[in-house]
């Protein structure tokens, strides 16, 4: 989210004087609706992938959960939305009043005092800290609304803080996502093809990428009617004209690749990779990498192999990175430097991510689940709420870190929204190291609308892995 | 060995000026450039009965002869796949003037590609066919892989790897060609020269391929004129000896495409032409004083120098440092400017630049010349030729 000053007051909000006076109070104590139970930890950890053991089963919840606990949930109705005289739901009303009834989260930073384990039952003090003038982004005008949050244990010891911000905004019609823009979208460059190679299309309609083979057993791509080192054509002489193939495995690797910049080409996302990828079955073909920046292409870097859909009747491959599977064995502190990489990781953005990551944080803001609510507030769709998000990032960093490693902290900032059909690539580093163990990693999450998510998160690491902890015990 | 080796020559050469947009239609520029080369060999139009084009020139040699006034033409032909076809034109007009097929052949390359159609768009909206040259497309261009820059740039990203080239060896052939287009008032750099650091902070255009890196879309024409050595000896010039001219297609050929081969960092149909150059003609690269050397992205300079055998595969950084490339050095190339310096007139006007060493009256004219090296597009069915002083 990038604001601009509008420039102008504030006169859409009748009382704005009323409004900044509640700046700085906090509102009554919140009993959270739920208390932490292992249940919500469980389906949480479905949704978001999470697989940590220590997690899965419940047995304590990820500190990115902090404020699902107060989160008015489902239960209280699809929809439903708190009303209480606390001074930021106050404020959150005579917005609304004034017209400004989108709201989308723009910025979460929490930090955590302890992890949380089933029982823990949470009460919320939360403080309105600032009510912007007006300004106007890519959704339209509107005001950033900051409340700074503690969570207290029911011994009323601080377990959590969280500052958390939202853009309450004045939806346009037919926003960035309007229906009635009414320019038609240029299509990109169609294959075509004749019968000698509309079985390769053919196939990749049925998700599948064929690769011709000739009765010698040689492989060929692009395909030839005949085999370029006997002669024969395709498919033997008994059944010229009749193609034979072999299904690609998917897994390749980069042989050369380039950015397409200049002319832009208004039917493909800017920057557009092209790559000339070598299949592990030895043939080369050129394909689009998606979810890997520029800066981070290299010759030799492992692929895989994904479809989409472009055209009607038309299904091309593309090629994305390998992502690593969680680690299983701790990650030492004394084994990260500032500068080491996280790995590229794509993650589909799909309606059960974006409306399964909303009820598994219980969020109840219809945007989430509804794409006609979506539309009524200028998007095209649902949209993926910030605790996913968070989710996401945090299950990332910690597949990346292995077990025993605690989440310490995490500021999220949200950019463009993320929406169904999205390839949502997470990218990473560690910047910093601080006590031996506690390590800084800054990240991005970047879709083809750009920047969805950015931030830093901190983490602490064991200081030693068990394995020369416990010594000579193997 | 070619029987017609140091037989033919070129015995005039014309050209427009060249633009970013010349106010009329290619078909005057093509007739503008063919009456000056005929003028410059003092040969009357109407004495030229053949006419040798490739296959994207779009003035038809029967609109040419129409407008010419010429009663007769014995000897026609087009050459496939574009700007490798410069130095073939004048390969089929050798051919025709040695075998008697014609007596004088006009070769040349006219049109507007920067004010009517931006040829460096390439091919998105092209080829919506089902031929097999439509076909062909369908493996690149569905993935956004449609201009000349995007295909160049897949060969300059592995032989960047492969050979540890950088952008700033690419730029020394932006700065190599500028440097000579600086000096030559028909260039579009004339008074322009550009440094390195111009060329790094040159705008991306395809990864690794930068502005600097590119030709120059223009609008333009240029002629040749060919005939025989004996005829040669009694016109206008001194003649430019066609030592060789020759073709080249190598195996896993396509056009700008050629991804599926073993090693995409090397342009073996240009090293089909060299063999037959340096064969035909008795020469070596030690041979060579000046070089005019198809430049439309530099990446694609490189590996022309490891073709012709003045440097090992992969050694082209090395031999063109310390400006071994620009006048003064030990090959100065493309000393018009190039087409990235003077224009982009699909090469043609590389060979003019030739014939111009050859007289003796280049604006960056080199010592002591006896024999330049002309090629024609990179990465595409190509040709080359070797001009010289001395006949058989």
């Amino acid at each position: 989210m990038e604001p601009m000053d509008t420039g102008a007051d504030t006169g859409m909000v009748a009382d704005w004087e009323t409004l900044r006076s509640l700046v700085g109070l906090t509102g009554q104590p919140t009993i959270a609706p739920v208390a932490v139970s292992a249940d919500v930890v469980s389906m949480w950890c479905v949704a978001m992938g999470v697989t940590d053991p220590a997690y899965v089963d419940g047995a304590a919840a990820p500190p990115a959960m902090l404020d699902v606990w107060s989160m008015v949930g489902l239960d209280a109705g699809i929809g439903a939305t708190a009303t209480t005289d606390d001074p930021h739901h106050r404020a959150y009303g005579m917005l609304s009043e004034a017209g400004f009834t989108g709201v989308v989260a723009t910025n979460s930073d929490q930090s955590y005092d302890r992890l949380l384990q089933p029982g823990d039952q949470l009460t919320r003090h939360t403080t309105l800290a600032s009510v912007s003038d007006r300004k106007r982004t890519a959704l339209g005008e509107g005001h950033f609304v900051t409340t700074e949050s503690e969570f207290r244990d029911h011994a009323g010891d601080r377990v959590g803080t969280l500052r958390f911000t939202v853009f309450k905004f004045r939806p346009v019609s037919g926003g960035p996502g309007g229906g009635d823009s009414g320019a038609p979208s240029p299509e990109r460059p169609r294959p075509r093809w004749n019968a000698d190679q509309a079985w390769h299309w053919e196939g990749l309609r049925d998700r599948e990428l064929r690769i011709q083979r000739f009765p010698s057993g040689r492989l060929v791509h692009p395909p030839q009617v005949t085999d370029p080192a006997t002669g024969e054509p395709a498919g033997g002489p008994e059944t010229a004209g009749h193609h034979d193939w072999v299904v690609a495995s998917g897994d390749a690797t980069l042989h050369s690749w380039t950015v397409t910049r200049h002319p832009p080409h208004p039917a493909f996302p800017q920057p557009n990779v092209v790559g000339l990828v070598e299949l592990a079955e030895g043939v080369r073909l050129v394909t689009n990498v998606v979810g890997v920046p520029p800066e981070r292409l290299a010759v030799g870097m492992p692929l895989v192999l994904d479809f989409h859909d472009t055209h009607e009747d038309v299904t091309l491959h593309r090629f994305r990175p390998v992502v690593p599977p969680r680690r299983d064995r701790p990650r030492p502190a004394d084994e990260v430097a500032a500068g080491d990489r996280l790995p590229l990781t794509p993650i589909d953005v799909t309606v059960d991510l974006v409306t399964g990551g909303a009820v598994a944080t219980r969020d109840p803001q219809d945007v989430h689940h509804d794409p006609a609510a979506a539309r009524d507030k200028g998007l095209p769709d649902v949209f993926m709420n910030i605790l996913t998000s968070t989710g996401l990032v945090t299950r990332w960093i910690g597949d990346w870190a292995g077990p025993g490693a605690v989440l310490d902290s995490v500021r999220i900032g949200l950019g463009s929204p993320t929406h169904p059909g999205d390839l949502l690539t997470l990218d990473g580093s560690v910047t910093s190291i601080a006590d031996g163990s506690t390590i800084e990693v800054a990240f991005t999450g970047r879709t083809e609308r750009g920047t969805h998510v950015h931030g830093t998160a901190t983490v602490v690491l064991p200081d030693s892995g068990p394995t020369s902890a416990s010594g000579s015990g193997g | 060995m070619l029987t017609n080796a140091r037989q033919t020559a070129i015995v005039g050469i014309g050209a427009t000026e060249f633009s970013k947009e010349s106010g009329r239609t290619p078909m005057r520029l093509a007739v503008e450039a063919c009456l000056a080369a005929c003028a410059d060999a003092g040969v009357d139009p109407s004495r030229v009965d053949g006419m040798s084009l490739f296959s994207m020139e779009r003035n038809h040699e029967i609109e040419v002869a129409r407008n010419l006034g010429i009663d007769e033409l014995r000897f026609f032909s087009m050459v496939n796949h574009g700007g490798g076809g410069g130095c073939a034109t004048v390969a089929m007009a050798s051919m025709a003037v040695h075998s008697g097929a014609a007596d004088y052949v006009l070769a040349y390359r006219a049109f507007n590609e920067r004010s009517w159609r931006r040829f460096g768009t390439g091919v998105a909206g092209h080829h919506t066919g089902h031929e097999a040259d439509d076909v062909s497309y369908s493996w690149t261009s569905p993935f956004g892989l449609v201009t000349p820059a995007q295909w160049a740039a897949m060969f300059a990203t592995r032989y960047m790897h492969d050979h540890g080239a950088t952008s700033e060896d690419f730029g020394r052939i932006a700065v190599a060609d500028r440097r000579h287009a600086a000096n030559n008032p028909a260039a579009f750099f004339h008074g322009r020269p550009i440094t390195l650091a111009e060329h790094q902070e040159s705008r991306m255009i395809a990864d690794p391929i930068r502005l600097l890196d590119c030709c120059q879309e223009s609008d333009g024409g240029q002629a040749l004129l060919i005939t025989t050595l004996d005829r040669a000896r009694d016109l206008a010039q001194r003649p430019a000896v066609i030592g060789a001219a020759a073709q080249g297609v190598a195996g896993g050929q396509w056009m700008m495409r050629s991804y599926y081969r073993d090693d995409i960092t090397g342009l073996p149909e240009m090293g089909v032409v060299a063999r037959q150059l340096w064969k035909s003609t008795g020469l070596g690269p030690t041979d060579i004083q000046t070089a005019m050397l198809y430049d439309h992205f530099t990446p694609l300079v490189l590996p022309q120098f490891e073709e012709f055998g003045f440097c090992g595969p992969g050694e082209a950084k090395d031999f063109i440092a310390d400006g071994a490339i620009e006048i003064g050095g030990r090959l100065p190339i493309n000393t018009n400017g190039g087409q990235l310096g003077e224009a982009y007139i699909h090469g043609m006007n590389g060979i003019a630049e030739g014939v111009r060493q050859v007289r003796g009256t280049s604006v960056n004219q080199v010592d002591d010349v006896t024999n330049v090296l002309v090629t024609s597009g990179s990465g595409v069915p190509t040709s080359g030729l070797v001009l010289t002083t001395e006949g058989p």
